[in-house]
């Protein structure tokens, strides 16, 4: 095999650890981002858990102050940053090519790219633990607490930079799968041919180019303040900016978390529910619609700041008209329901469990758009309850519901059905369990973000119950757990279509060739599996007269990732004077820019000796 | 597989709701937002509860829309899926009715945000609220001796029946004033002065709050009261702010405490105490302190052995954190004896109504 320009040979095989470490291949990234998600759920589930042992009895001293700061905040960073939304990238990596008859995304090793920043800004975040500077500034980290006045340590520096460095990849991934789908979709797909959860990813990645580098500019100006005295944020500037930049990227941030969930409920319920989406193109533009108008609310999560008459009235307006087309989008799945053959498998109840909990979330977010309710319930646990129903009943639910309908085409393998339904339903109590005590207790005045609290106050009952909940909720997932690994192993083989669904990602084997499709299909409708007459794609098990040659994975991706996310250490050891930071900025430095130019230079397909199969 | 029969969810929804009561009835609380104790704070209520009412109807309508779809329309031998793609008229009526429900909480919302641009009234009692990294300050321009402004911390005194206009500042980071029975909150941030929404308390009582705004280390113990007298009470706690407290009997306890308080343990280069040498206003003002119902800004009891031992150790008691440099109250356990503190305790726990 040809060493190419890059100093270690190039590494071909297609098995072994080194072909997950330069895979460029779609499938195998969303496999990497789905274990990766799945193990930073785990970390942030325990930071719950500590938290909710913690907050279970007054005056508890299990876990202090000072850690309970940090859990939170790593609780939420993490479960926004390292697992919902690197789960929702695990889901499009996998299925957009196949949805939309492509071989993989438009650019694959710019997809590796993204995964590998996701993995070290996530590693490098987390690192800060060993260094007892774990972030404890919340997860939206307001100035002034995050200047050098008010946090000293350096967790602060390490929750600016482990996001910069994921944001990167976020950004990367945002324009990959934009260009992936205006370009490379199958002949006959129009952009109304596409599958909903296509359409909801390619809304998804423009909210990602608009919303994110708002967040970039925010944690840049953060950094600056600290690294080098400037006065962004500080006293004698105005800390209220802060909130500004954060939440014009927050909020459109909430969608960006929740639009892909909603994508995949539009593509589930039609199949189980037998009959085609209702609605499909007043879905797909509400779903516009949302993102667009979620670029003009951001200040209802400021409407205790003070902004004055005019500027707290008009979002809370704009607040309430969301809730517009996030009804219709609701309306329009009950009416896919109504009328149809219903099936119950597990995707199917996840997917009705995320239109229930999520209409719970959004109705109590519409009332925090009254102006004189938020007064009660802004930094209450009102707050954190309405979230945690959008949140984790929303996306979450929806991500499930992905996992278990995609599962067979990724494995080719079964999961149990009945250890499915076992998860669903006692996940589906924990969870309701701990969130409406959490209601509760917000309405009768528990603010968030406090470590601790008396008898006197009345809240030890709802506490004690939200954490039992919680328990519930992590016990269900030890369900889906094992679930996973017996399926993975002795799981009932799939075949191509054992859903008997609609879309493309059907149409080839389970799991799908490297190349996914031999032949690339024509695309007559939106139903292309459904449609029998239109229907002109060629048997799944069709073997390819010649094997379509695929791109040659690459190295390059996960050193540049490594040196960019090393450089960032650096710049964390440094401190304005430290050498070892220096030298160590200086040679990742050194090494990303090598790393770019093998990047550019070396060749896409490797010559000779192209494995066949994966 | 048949999710509910019609039996099983009416038995189901029985037992939520009822579990729903007991739960409801059995957690109340000081700082509940259920139970207004002002004109502002009830105003809020009645919008809190027609903004409920409306996310309940549209909750209502789309759950029991669901159940009836999942049992009617289960999958059954012989029983066929309607092929459906859409309904223009329909579309066209759940965009435009929901809109109707959301006036329902836009007027409202619209009505109160123009309140809060009105003056305050003539007679209203003016307070400065300041936060601190943990405890509040609060400041009362022109009732001071001579019309200079009266000072006190984390207990707030107030007539009822009187509009309170509040406003709030901070020394440090950002922090929020909230006590749910008498106003929402509004939040505190340096560089800004904020109004905090009018009330106008209409029961006498003491009212609990706690800062809202996650602003370090010690938050969850920012806590503070809020007392509403009767105009008479109040203008009498006024008038003893404003004058010295007695001199302490000559040996007695009291005045060893104040010697401590005022020379060995140098307290008043922190501490004010009215008519005294005392004038320090680093922390919390400390007049009257024997009449307050806490120690260490709203979250221990008044009574000799908590404020003993905070004298002692501030930080065996409050997480500070001394990243950052915040200017707190040093520990003493050190360098006074317990004899010395128990004195100092007794001297403040003396300075009382006169």
């Amino acid at each position: 095999m040809a060493a190419n320009i890059g100093i270690l040979e190039r590494p071909l095989a297609p098995t072994g650890i080194w072909s997950w470490l330069t895979t460029i291949d779609h499938k195998r990234i969303g496999i990497l981002y789905a274990v990766t998600a799945s193990f930073f759920f785990l970390l942030g589930g325990i930071e719950a858990l500590l938290m909710r042992a913690q907050l279970a009895q007054a005056d508890s001293t299990i876990v202090g102050a000072e850690t309970f700061n940090a859990l939170f905040t790593m609780h939420g960073t993490t479960m926004v940053f390292m697992v919902i939304m690197p789960a929702g990238a695990a889901a499009f990596n996998y299925v957009i090519p196949l949805m939309i008859g492509a071989r993989d995304v438009a650019f694959p090793r710019l997809n590796a790219f993204s995964y590998w920043l996701y993995l070290f800004g996530a590693l490098l975040m987390n690192f800060s633990f060993f260094m007892n500077a774990f972030p404890d500034v919340g997860w939206f980290g307001y100035a002034p607490l995050t200047s050098n006045e008010y946090t000293l340590s350096s967790s602060t520096n390490y929750w600016v930079l482990g996001l910069l460095v994921m944001g990167t990849g976020t950004l990367a991934a945002g324009f990959n799968f934009v260009v992936t789908i205006l370009n490379l979709r199958a002949p006959g797909m129009t952009l109304l041919r596409m599958p909903v959860f296509v359409w909801m990813t390619l809304i998804t990645a423009f909210l990602i180019i608009f919303a994110f580098p708002v967040f970039t500019i925010a944690l840049v100006a953060l950094m600056f303040d600290r690294f080098f005295d400037f006065n962004f944020f500080r006293a004698g500037s105005d800390p209220v900016i802060w909130q500004h930049l954060f939440w014009v990227f927050g909020h459109p941030e909430v969608y960006i978390l929740i639009l892909p969930a909603m994508g995949i409920v539009s593509d589930v319920l039609p199949t189980f529910a037998r009959k085609p989406l209702f609605g499909y193109t007043t879905v797909v533009a509400a779903g516009a619609v949302i993102a667009f108008m979620g670029f003009g609310v951001w200040a209802h999560h400021m409407f205790t700041v003070g902004m004055g008459p005019w500027a707290t009235g008009a979002f809370a307006l704009t607040t309430m008209a969301i809730a517009v087309p996030t009804g219709v989008k609701v309306f329009n799945w009950m009416a896919t329901l109504w009328g149809g053959s219903l099936e119950f498998k597990t995707p199917m109840l996840f997917a009705i469990g995320f239109i229930m909990m999520f209409l719970i979330g959004g109705l109590s977010g519409l009332m925090h758009s009254a102006v004189p309710v938020d007064a009660q319930h802004q930094d209450s646990y009102f707050v954190v309850a309405h979230f945690h129903y959008t949140l984790f009943g929303g996306s979450m639910y929806g991500l499930l519901a992905g996992l278990y309908y995609w599962f067979p085409k990724v494995t080719g393998k079964m999961m149990d059905e009945r250890l499915g339904k076992v998860h669903f339903w006692v996940m589906s109590i924990g969870f309701n369990l701990t969130f409406i005590s959490q209601f509760i207790v917000g309405a009768t005045g528990m603010p968030r973000r406090i470590y601790t609290y008396t008898e006197a106050q009345g809240w030890e009952t709802l506490n004690l119950m939200a954490s039992f909940g919680a328990v519930i909720l992590g016990i269900s997932f030890l369900v889906l757990l094992v679930n996973l690994i017996r399926s993975v192993r002795n799981g009932e083989e799939a075949g191509a279509n054992p859903w008997n669904a609609a879309t493309l990602e059907w149409a080839i084997s389970s799991p799908p060739h490297h190349y996914n499709f031999g032949v690339v299909p024509t695309v007559h409708s939106l139903y292309p599996l459904w449609d029998e007459e239109a229907n002109a794609i060629a048997p799944p098990e069709e073997p390819a007269h010649e094997e379509p040659v695929m791109p040659s994975p690459s190295y390059w991706p996960l050193v540049l990732a490594f040196a960019i996310t090393m450089a960032a250490g650096g710049l964390i050891i440094w401190e304005g004077h430290n050498i070892a930071g220096l030298t160590v900025m200086s040679s990742m430095g050194l090494l990303g820019l090598r790393a770019i130019y093998g990047w550019s230079f070396e060749p896409a397909i490797v010559e000779e000796g192209v494995p066949a199969h994966h | 597989m048949v999710p509910f029969s019609k039996g099983r969810s009416t038995i189901l929804a029985s037992a939520l709701t009822a579990l729903l009561f007991l739960v409801l009835a059995a957690c109340t609380s000081p700082q509940s937002t259920f139970e207004p104790r002002s004109n502002e704070a009830e105003s809020v209520l009645t919008i809190y509860i027609v903004v409920i009412a409306a996310a309940s109807f549209v909750g209502a309508v789309v759950t029991i829309t669901m159940i009836i779809a999942l049992i009617r329309f289960r999958a059954r031998p012989g029983h066929k899926a309607r092929q459906i793609h859409g309904n223009s008229k329909l579309e066209i009526a759940w965009t435009i009715a929901p809109i109707f429900v959301l006036m329902t909480i836009a007027f409202p919302t619209i009505f109160w945000i123009v309140g809060t641009t009105r003056e305050p009234a003539p007679d209203a009692i003016e307070i400065k609220a300041t936060g601190h990294q943990w405890w509040f300050e609060f400041e009362y321009p022109g009732l001071g001796p001579n019309g200079t402004s009266l000072y006190t911390a984390n207990e707030l005194r107030v007539p009822v029946g009187r509009e309170i206009a509040i406003t709030l500042e901070s020394d440090d980071v950002i922090h929020s004033f909230w006590v749910p029975q008498l106003v929402g909150k509004t939040d505190m941030i340096p560089t800004r002065t904020n109004k905090l929404q009018l009330f106008t308390p209409n029961e006498i009582g003491e009212f609990w709050g706690q800062c809202a705004e996650f602003c370090g280390s010690a938050h969850a113990l920012m806590r503070f009261r809020v007392h509403v007298d009767s105009l008479g009470d109040f203008g009498r706690w006024v008038r003893s702010m404003n004058s010295a407290p007695a001199e302490p009997s000559p040996g007695s306890a009291e005045a060893r405490g104040q010697r401590v308080f005022q020379l060995t343990g140098a307290c008043g280069r922190c501490h004010s105490i009215t008519g005294t040498a005392s004038q320090g206003r680093i922390g919390p003002d400390l007049t009257l302190f024997g009449d307050r119902s806490t120690v260490g800004s709203g979250i221990l009891d008044n009574t000799d052995e908590n404020l003993r031992a905070w004298i002692r150790d501030v930080r065996s008691m409050k997480p500070i954190t001394d990243d950052g440099g915040v200017a707190f109250m040093p520990t003493f356990k050190d360098t006074l004896s317990d004899a010395q503190v128990a004195d100092v305790a007794a001297y403040l726990k003396s300075l009382i109504l006169q």
